[in-house]
């Protein structure tokens, strides 16, 4: 079986926000064409119909909720680590 | 490690944000895992909680009274429709600190449980 990960360093801390417009652009991009838009109070929900996942965008989170799709998911989160920094 | 007012100070990672007036972005993933199950929901979070005892040596694994198992900072629910209750849905959540472990973790429950838990 698998080893679970040890002593790996923590992940660094993010900073910053996704745009939106920039954010659907990539996503495009990179061949996710079916994204329905919706405004929240706190930012916008981003449902990506063809893969059903959805995608929180707010300032200062973004919460990705999908299937166990590990490619799919690691792809969606290189995408939104673009737009952060690294501290 | 930052530098202000000409010194260097070396601070946390969240203080040194704070202190160069950044806010922090908290990136969350919530993974549905699917598994065929007949046991009942609460039974299926146990035998979860067992598994991981095992696998995992030396984190903290928690199995709270609200419905819960958390493995350090992850937390692990499990639901089922009424329609198919052979079927469960594990839910996953961390944040981007603990990739590694998440990443870890949805690939081993894709897996299923051993029997005999």
């Amino acid at each position: 079986m698998e080893e679970p990960p040890v002593g790996q360093a923590p992940k660094p801390l993010l900073s910053g926000a996704v745009p939106l417009e920039a954010f659907l652009a990539l996503l495009q991009k990179n061949g996710i064409m079916e994204v329905k838009v919706e405004e929240t109070a706190e930012g916008h929900i981003l449902h990506l119909q063809a893969e059903d996942t959805l995608i929180q965008l707010e300032e200062d989170g973004t919460h990705i909720v999908c299937d166990n799709n590990e490619p799919l998911r690691t792809t969606l989160r290189d995408l939104v680590l673009r737009f952060l920094q690294k501290i | 490690l930052i530098m202000k007012d000409n010194s260097l100070k070396l601070v946390s990672s969240e203080q040194a944000l704070k202190e160069l007036g950044l806010n922090e972005h908290q990136l969350r993933f919530t993974c549905r895992v699917q598994l065929h199950d007949p046991h009942s929901d609460p039974d299926t979070l146990r035998r979860i909680y067992t598994h991981l005892k095992s696998v995992l040596k030396g984190y903290a694994i928690q199995h709270l009274p609200d419905g819960t198992v958390m493995v350090e900072s992850i937390v692990i629910k499990v639901s089922s429709s009424p329609e198919e209750a052979n079927t469960k849905v594990i839910l996953l959540s961390w944040s981007y600190q603990d990739e590694d472990l998440g990443s870890f973790l949805s690939t081993l429950l894709k897996k299923g449980l051993p029997s005999g838990l």
